[in-house]
């Protein structure tokens, strides 16, 4: 069954000097090498850009997180579970961010079984009270990778063919009770293209590796908690798309969102679409989100309406996905020395102090080391050439 | 009332187009970019004289570049402090404090070299307002970076708008305005002329205040009452109710706001009839066919 060779393992190859890194200055600090090797790390984050390739946007993701015996093991502060569940509530509330209009979904196994914690659902408050409310749960038994998988392949499968179906399993057990034989199970995710990823806590376990090899997914084992950080926050990125995914154009409303006062002669209480299933909240509300299609009225967007089934998506949350379609240029590093003495950075008006600058390949703007970070994590947008574009 | 050790650090944007203010100036000669100047000076002494720790940052918005008016690059007290080494004693006589004074010199100074050296270039007479924005979250970064260990800072940023908006610059803004609200800077606008829909969305999801004021040449009555108090203390103040923003897009076909629209799940531009290709990345959707109905045509063979 497995014909592709395996990757070296680690401790099949040669001695690492870890040690020679680290180099101390005058003062026997250590200081600036611990700096560089962090602004390495950074830089190195920044240039991986997918270039010009298909992302999936509309993403439906499902969050399977190990919840048997071995998530008590106190390797990860306070325990693992707890260390997971708080950075799951990072994860969510960066994905709402980088992904807008798509679902997230989460499952527990424990006790041989899967239960779904929540629904594919396109807001993040309902996940994150699940979130905080399964802190008190207790993890006994052994996890069942083959029940967690069919649980949401059943929910995967009817979702429509131009978003992107994944699954990120969090695995810290080695072993799993399955039910039926699992390589039959990973035929069909595959058929299904369902793409799988794992994020190990123990050790590298052969069923993951195949798992994730034929669906096309990824598989680390975290080192520290850092580590486990970084690998979750990866799949917060769209991933490219599979080459079978079909394009379509896809229906959507745009509500307006009407703000009422109680002064206000025309304007009627009504119940929100939101809060038919919640029992504690106060039924009606004046202003809301009201449905261009059927007129039912909704507090918060994206959403799906309940009564016409119509997407709702305000413009601010399509634009927020722009810039993974039109990605910002990483830009040139170039010495110091090369530039006319005393110049200062063209975004944040400081004096250059650092070894490296870096220009902008279109409009030759010089920033600062800082700013370049800045720019390319959260600004998406050079400032000098917006100023350049319009002199043209 | 704030701890000692917690900054405030307020940005103010001016849009200080030729055009319009030179339009301005024949239209109603009593408020003049001079005069517009002074009240925002005012307002940046108010916000200074508050609390000691509170930094100011002024930029000039046109329609070639950005430019940092206070605190200016040539400048040796850079973050806001007088370090006693300039040229000449800001001694005004009138014992001011002296911060305030050199604030109002630089600016003004500042202000004079930016209108009398900048040339035309190129035909496009808007003002680079999102270009401007950038700078300034750019200045915001580096001024937290700087920070010693326990002090905290608040920021805001004021934007004077006068000209109309530019649609060019939807995408650079909205990565603006986003980058912003991730760093839990507010952004306050202060409309002169037309109202502005970029604005009103950039407020609207930041969580700060938009105004079009009735009266130029009150400007200053309204930058003290509305804009100057900071996050903590409005919710204690009665200010003007939050404006209607129309969060409708605009189709790429004809650029009329739609309501319901269909969405590329490949590039997300939107459209408001179906067409088979993408005009934006050209790719060929699947359409559904309706299926084929055989039973038809026996029961028409009968009948003949």
């Amino acid at each position: 069954m497995d014909e592709e060779p395996e990757r070296a393992k680690r401790w099949e190859g040669g001695y690492e000097r870890t040690w020679e890194v680290l180099k101390e200055d005058e003062f026997g600090s250590l200081k600036a090498t611990v700096e560089e090797i962090l602004f390495q790390s950074k830089r190195k984050r920044a240039l991986e850009s997918h270039g010009q390739v298909r992302l999936g946007m509309m993403r439906h993701l499902y969050v399977v997180i190990d919840s048997s015996r071995t998530m008590e093991d106190m390797d990860l502060r306070p325990n693992r579970l707890k260390a997971t569940l708080k950075l799951m509530e990072a994860f969510v509330e960066e994905y709402f961010d980088q992904n807008p209009i798509s679902q997230v979904g989460l499952i527990t196994t424990k006790n041989k079984r899967a239960e779904k914690l929540t629904e594919l659902a396109g807001n993040p408050k309902k996940h994150l009270a699940a979130l905080k409310k399964a802190r008190d749960a207790a993890c006994v038994g052994e996890p069942s990778l083959y029940n967690s998988l069919n649980l949401a392949m059943q929910t995967l499968k009817h979702m429509p063919g131009h978003t992107s179906r994944e699954i990120v399993v969090i695995f810290s057990s080695l072993t799993t009770c399955d039910p039926a034989n699992i390589y039959e199970l990973i035929k069909t995710l595959k058929s299904l293209k369902i793409r799988v990823s794992v994020i190990g806590l123990s050790a590298e376990v052969r069923v993951c590796t195949v798992l994730t090899r034929e669906t096309g997914g990824t598989y680390h084992v975290c080192l520290d908690e850092s580590h486990f950080k970084e690998l979750l926050m990866f799949h917060v990125k769209p991933p490219p798309a599979n080459a079978q995914s079909e394009c379509s154009l896809i229906r959507m409303g745009f509500p307006q969102h009407t703000i009422a006062s109680v002064c206000d002669q025309d304007s009627k209480p009504s119940f929100s679409m939101s809060h038919l299933d919640s029992t504690s909240e106060v039924g009606l509300s004046l202003g809301g989100y009201f449905c261009p299609q059927c007129h039912a009225k909704h507090t918060e967007l994206p959403v799906e309406c309940k009564i016409c089934g119509l997407t709702l998506v305000s413009a601010p949350h399509l634009a927020r996905s722009f810039h993974h379609l039109f990605p910002l240029e990483a830009f040139r590093e170039t010495p110091l020395e090369e530039l006319p003495a005393d110049r200062f950075c063209h975004a944040c008006q400081g004096k250059l102090k650092d070894k490296m600058v870096f220009t902008c390949p279109f409009c030759s703007g010089v920033f600062c080391t800082e700013c370049d970070l800045f720019i390319h994590d959260s600004l998406h947008c050079c400032p000098s050439c917006i100023n350049s574009q319009h002199s043209n | 009332m704030a701890s000692e050790d917690e900054l405030n650090l307020l940005v103010i944007v001016m849009d200080v187009n030729p055009i319009w203010w030179g339009q301005q100036a024949q239209r109603e000669p009593e408020f003049t970019l001079s005069k517009c100047l002074d009240a925002v000076m005012v307002m940046g002494n108010s916000h200074m004289a508050m609390t000691t720790t509170n930094r100011l940052a002024v930029i000039a918005s046109h329609f070639q570049d950005s430019h940092f008016l206070y605190p200016c690059k040539n400048w040796t007290g850079g973050d806001g402090a007088w370090d006693g080494t300039m040229d000449e004693t800001p001694n005004c006589g009138d014992g001011k404090y002296e911060l305030l004074s050199v604030a109002n010199n630089v600016v003004a100074e500042e202000m004079k070299r930016v209108m009398s050296t900048t040339e035309m270039k190129g035909n496009s007479t808007d003002t680079l307002l999102a270009g401007s924005l950038a700078k300034a979250l750019c200045y915001i970064h580096r001024m937290t970076k700087e920070l010693e260990a326990g002090q905290e800072m608040k920021s805001r940023i004021l934007v004077i708008k006068t000209a109309e908006d530019c649609a060019r610059q939807y995408m650079n803004f909205m990565n603006v305005i986003f980058a912003a609200q991730k760093q839990n800077i507010l952004i306050d606008a202060c409309v002169l002329d037309s109202d502005s829909g970029l604005l009103q969305q950039a407020c609207d999801i930041t969580g700060g205040l938009y105004l079009k004021i009735p009266q130029k040449i009150a400007l200053a009555q309204y930058l003290l009452w509305v804009f100057l108090p900071d996050l903590e203390q409005r919710p204690q103040l009665v200010l003007p109710p939050p404006v209607h923003v129309d969060y409708r897009a605009a189709c790429f076909c004809h650029r009329n706001l739609i309501e319901i629209g269909y969405v590329c799940s490949v590039c997300l531009s939107i459209f408001c009839n179906f067409s088979p290709i993408c005009t934006t990345c050209e790719t060929a959707f699947k359409i559904q066919l309706p299926q084929m109905m055989k039973s038809k045509k026996k029961k028409l063979k009968q009948s003949i």
